[in-house]
């Protein structure tokens, strides 16, 4: 799927993450968009989702309502075991694959588990299934593999790939840039592109 | 001397004579009905009017300002204006009530103000409707806002319920039975109803706090 932004600005307050920003994103399985902290990449993945607006601009080849976004936070329920935040996200007639996402994740038998028992990289992946469990078209995954060991990493990579949805992901790591099909380096803030595949 | 401070055998002696009559048993029993009555329609409007001020603009307006003189009125000041509006029998519970739902309210509020805004962004993104934002986010969020409101609310309309029965007392009530003792200077008796209330408000706010705070939370 090809993205493309025209002309993009946003201001928050008095810092300007994008300035007239265009660029063309082909997204093709798994995407990466890599870049110092701070230079945009979440605002842009934001906007992407359709959690911001632009102050003008236009963006085009993206539905954001048929998108789905991992945050930056896990953002877990607390009051929600690991089975119901996969549940929570699907419809009635699919709450028969929950034990699938949980597999999806690794956390085999942990459906009762809740937040506060997970280890880091544990709520990592379930925020990641539960991203993946919501269904939808492209996938916007703000920094995915945070905290997780890259033995995981790479499996979670493989599994996002076999959904065969376009997948859009931020990430710092070269061993999860390595397994990506195109890289994106951008730059900023303003938001600018570097260098494209 | 057992006029102006009774010896605890006395109050003792007129608790036990007081507990083998029907009166006694019926008194205590319609009290707590019109407290309960009053705080389960103090809990309804309360929660139904923080939802309102915190959601919509023209709810602020009009009730918060309300709600916030409300719970600056003397209680004393309610038991009378009711009297005007209401029978007496079911003055106690409209007082109960109006104790409780500034109480409610307010803690609602605070709760609802302090929901996590990045819960509440993960349900839009995640196309979360109205119904299942309340259920999943909203009320477990409010739980402990909701919980502690009620306990504190519960001791008072209990305390401001048996004083509106004091004040305007109906045909069976604690608060009728506590002006009669202190118009026939049993004061004996007077204390005995006093053992009852305190045993009762500590009694019900024991069962309350186990019904908000299950197990778990409490550590045990």
């Amino acid at each position: 799927m090809k993205i493309v932004l025209q002309d993009v600005t946003m201001v928050y307050g008095q810092r300007k993450v994008l300035d007239g920003c265009s660029l063309t994103l082909e997204v093709e399985g798994l995407t990466a968009l890599t870049g110092p902290s701070g230079c945009g990449k979440t605002t842009l993945l934001r906007l992407l989702a359709g959690l911001e607006r632009p102050q003008g601009g236009t963006v085009r080849g993206i539905v954001p309502e048929e998108s789905a976004i991992l945050f930056q936070e896990n953002r877990l329920l607390p009051w929600r075991s690991a089975g119901q935040q996969i549940r929570d996200v699907l419809p009635r007639s699919r709450w028969g694959e929950v034990e699938e996402w949980l597999r999806f994740a690794g956390l085999e038998g942990e459906g009762d588990t809740r937040p506060a028992s997970l280890s880091g990289g544990m709520a990592r992946r379930l925020a990641l299934a539960r991203c993946a469990a919501l269904g939808g078209g492209l996938m916007l995954l703000d920094e995915p593999f945070a905290g997780v060991d890259e033995q995981r990493a790479a499996r979670l990579m493989q599994r996002l790939e076999e959904l065969g949805r376009p997948v859009l992901l931020i990430s710092h790591e070269p061993s999860v840039l390595e397994r990506c099909r195109r890289v994106y380096r951008l730059e900023g803030p303003p938001l600018r592109l570097v260098s494209a595949p | 001397m057992d006029l102006l401070l009774p010896s605890p055998m006395a109050v003792a002696a007129s608790l036990w004579k007081l507990a083998g009559t029907p009166q006694f048993w019926l008194s205590a029993l319609f009290t707590l009905g019109r407290v309960c009555q009053g705080v389960l329609g103090g809990v309804a409007l309360g929660s139904a009017l923080a939802l309102l001020t915190h959601f919509t603009v023209w709810g602020e307006r009009i009730f918060a300002p309300a709600i916030r003189v409300m719970r600056a009125t003397p209680v004393v000041s309610f038991i009378l204006l009711v009297y005007l509006w209401v029978d007496r029998a079911t003055i106690p519970a409209v007082v109960a009530g109006l104790m409780v739902l500034p109480i409610l309210w307010g803690n609602l509020t605070v709760g609802l103000e302090s929901v996590d805004r990045q819960l509440l962004e993960l349900a839009r993104a995640y196309r979360f409707g109205r119904w299942k934002t309340l259920r999943l986010i909203y009320l477990p969020s409010l739980r402990t806002h909701f919980a502690s409101g009620l306990l504190n609310a519960f001791g008072l309309a209990w305390k401001s319920g048996v004083a509106a029965e004091v004040i305007c007392p109906p045909a069976l009530a604690i608060g009728s039975r506590i002006q009669q003792a202190k118009v026939a200077l049993e004061t004996p008796e007077l204390f005995a109803w006093t053992l009852v209330i305190v045993a009762l408000s500590l009694g019900l706010e024991g069962i309350l706090r186990r019904v908000v705070h299950p197990r778990e939370e409490r550590g045990q």
